[in-house]
């Protein structure tokens, strides 16, 4: 693929979606390269996480995935940008350890922060940008910047030169002390196992919140053929067409039994003025299945869905379909987010995979 | 009668139009018919040599009045004497450590009691001080690499602000877009002065000890902090005496 620049209008929201095969997984060496590894490191934050698979599937993965997993923890922490800056939370966490940090606020109207892979990124309005006196680039679409642009900042705060001492951190630090010096509260995630024994964060009082999976069993749905026909697909025209729209629906199935909606029910009678949506597929080619649905909710690193996403492939029987899916927080002003559904389609090779990627504007 | 219609002119014909025949034939002969030609038309008349020695005369003693009259220099003089450079060894902060204390007690001197209030007044009359001399600091700007500047203002002229930092770096700072901040505390700080006594015993008197024991318990002493928008800001400091300002709104902000 041809590296593209950012682009220069608006784009709306696009979904790339990939019919595969997975390399052979080997638990000690979980893969990176390839095609829903890298989809799923791609994503910067994780939100929420759903796993859809039928009910008699539920005990071979509650062990892996429930009793056994430890909860991922997150913090809350209400801080300004001068204290992540402070040494010992700078050495202790962002030098020596892997964390990621959100800021509050919304990437189009307030001023927000990200760390991540020891890379601070600031979205700053004109104000702040000019009060800060950091270098930055442009942000935003370039027909919408105008009078008012918007500003991006980014920090690699592992580099060698970001010391107390060092003209450019001590920009950094003067910034935060002057225009960026509001306190905000942050999500705090840790990467790295191990703590620091004196906790730099003790000092601002986080609240730890856990992820604990929600399950919800006996989803009673009508569930459409989940094998895809691909046999012809390579020659085009007609047969990818209808790939296409094949696709198309099972998503929407998808997203509807991971919203829990009742139009996926048997026997649901809704008024046509209302909502006009049937199941894809004949009479005969739905059936009535009993699914259950595992959702994860909080501040996720893509490195726990990539591992999770190994867990529920190595766990469940090769027969079995399985659904999972992550969204990341919401970026810009309009609050959509980018998200990733990988689907192993029934009665196929257990190493096919469908993948629905949705990426924002940004 | 008619061959002598078609010979007359066609400029015979328009005015036979507009005027009586006798008028239209005395026009036409003396108009067009009789009419001058000139052979050389843009040639000035020749001159003979007594009106060349009174032009010459009169140039001269206009050149002699216009150099007898005072002017100013231009820019490029300017530059070239280098008559408003700061010298390399007069470019040290320390020395202009005194021309800030002076400017301090001249502001607290023009603004008096609402140094402490602040508002419309205190606005007017800072507008009008003179501001070499005050320590200003870079606070925004357009152009992000000179926030964070601050020194003393050795020279304010229209554009520019020229600014000595304590590392004894002379930054000549544009006021285009560019916004200052200056800070007055409200009260002279606490000076320590030492005496001699006769016999060489050194012994050191505090000014104000009542206010270095409050200041010892309380905040730091009362400051006024201002911003000046250099946008707003750009005249010559002898013109902003007399200069009434006006709010404007500003697209750049």
């Amino acid at each position: 693929m041809l590296p593209f620049s950012a682009p220069a209008v608006y784009q709306a929201s696009k979904c790339f979606v990939t019919y595969g095969v997975m390399g052979h997984l080997d638990p000690k060496q979980p893969p990176s390269k390839s095609k829903p590894w890298t989809t799923l490191a791609s994503q910067d934050f994780i939100h929420r996480a759903d796993l859809i698979i039928p009910q008699q599937a539920y005990e071979a993965v509650q062990d892996v995935l429930i009793k056994d997993k430890p909860a991922p923890q997150f913090k809350r922490v209400f801080m300004s940008l001068a204290d992540i800056l402070a040494d010992n939370f700078l050495e202790e966490y962002i030098k020596k350890r892997n964390i990621m940090m959100l800021s509050e606020g919304r990437r189009g109207i307030d001023n927000v922060f990200a760390l991540r892979q020891g890379t601070l990124t600031m979205f700053l309005d004109k104000e702040a940008y000019e009060r800060a006196g950091l270098v930055g680039k442009p942000h935003g679409v370039k027909g919408k910047r105008g009078l008012k642009p918007r500003w991006v900042v980014e920090f690699d705060l592992t580099a060698s030169s970001m010391f107390p001492g060092k003209k450019g951190f001590d920009r950094l630090v003067y910034a935060s002390k002057n225009a960026l010096s509001t306190p905000l509260t942050w999500l705090f995630c840790s990467i790295s196992d191990d703590t620091p024994m004196p906790d730099p964060l003790d000092r601002h009082h986080p609240t730890t919140l856990s992820t604990t999976p929600n399950v919800s069993q006996g989803i009673n749905a009508l569930t459409p053929t989940l094998t895809p026909s691909v046999d012809s697909i390579g020659s085009g025209g007609e047969a990818r067409e209808e790939f296409e729209s094949f696709c198309t629906e099972l998503y929407e199935w998808l997203s509807l039994v991971r919203l829990g909606s009742p139009r996926i029910q048997p026997g649901d009678q809704i008024d046509p003025y209302l909502c006009r949506y049937h199941v894809p597929g004949e009479e005969n080619q739905q059936s009535q299945q009993l699914l259950c649905k595992i959702n994860w909710q909080g501040f996720l690193a893509p490195s726990w869905a990539r591992q999770t996403l190994i867990d529920i492939i190595t766990a469940l029987p090769s027969k079995t379909w399985f659904s999972f899916s992550t969204t990341t927080f919401s970026k810009g002003m309009a609050g959509d987010n980018a998200e990733c559904t990988f689907l192993r389609p029934q009665d196929s090779s257990p190493v096919e995979y469908i993948l629905w990627e949705v990426k924002g504007h940004e | 009668m008619d061959s002598k219609r078609k010979e007359q002119s066609i400029a015979a014909v328009l005015l036979t139009r507009a005027h009586e025949p006798d008028e239209a034939n005395r026009i036409f002969t003396e108009k067009v018919q009789q009419r001058p030609l000139f052979l050389a038309p843009s040639s000035p008349p020749r001159s003979d040599a007594r009106a060349a020695r009174r032009r010459a005369q009169q140039k001269k003693t206009q050149a002699r009045k216009k150099a007898l009259k005072p002017k100013p220099l231009s820019a490029a003089q300017r530059r070239k004497l280098g008559l408003y450079d700061i010298p390399r060894e007069g470019q040290k902060y320390a020395l202009f450590v005194p021309l800030h204390n002076l400017w301090l007690g001249y502001i607290r001197e023009l603004l008096g009691p609402e140094i402490y209030t602040g508002g419309e007044g205190a606005a007017a009359k800072l507008c009008s001080a003179d501001f070499h001399g005050g320590e200003v600091e870079v606070v925004r700007s357009g152009c992000v690499s000179r926030v964070g500047i601050k020194g003393i203002v050795v020279k304010d002229s229209r554009f520019a602000f020229e600014i000595i930092t304590p590392k004894n770096h002379l930054k000549l700072v544009p006021k285009e877009g560019t916004v200052f901040r200056l800070q007055v505390p409200a009260q002279p700080a606490v000076t320590t002065t030492t005496t001699t006594k006769p016999d060489g015993i050194t012994e050191n008197q505090e000014t104000d000890r009542a206010v270095a024991k409050e200041s010892d318990t309380h905040d730091p002493p009362p400051s006024m902090a201002f911003e000046i928008h250099g946008e707003q800001f750009r005249f010559r400091s002898a013109d902003r005496a007399s200069k009434k300002f006006r709010a404007h709104f500003s697209k750049k902000l």
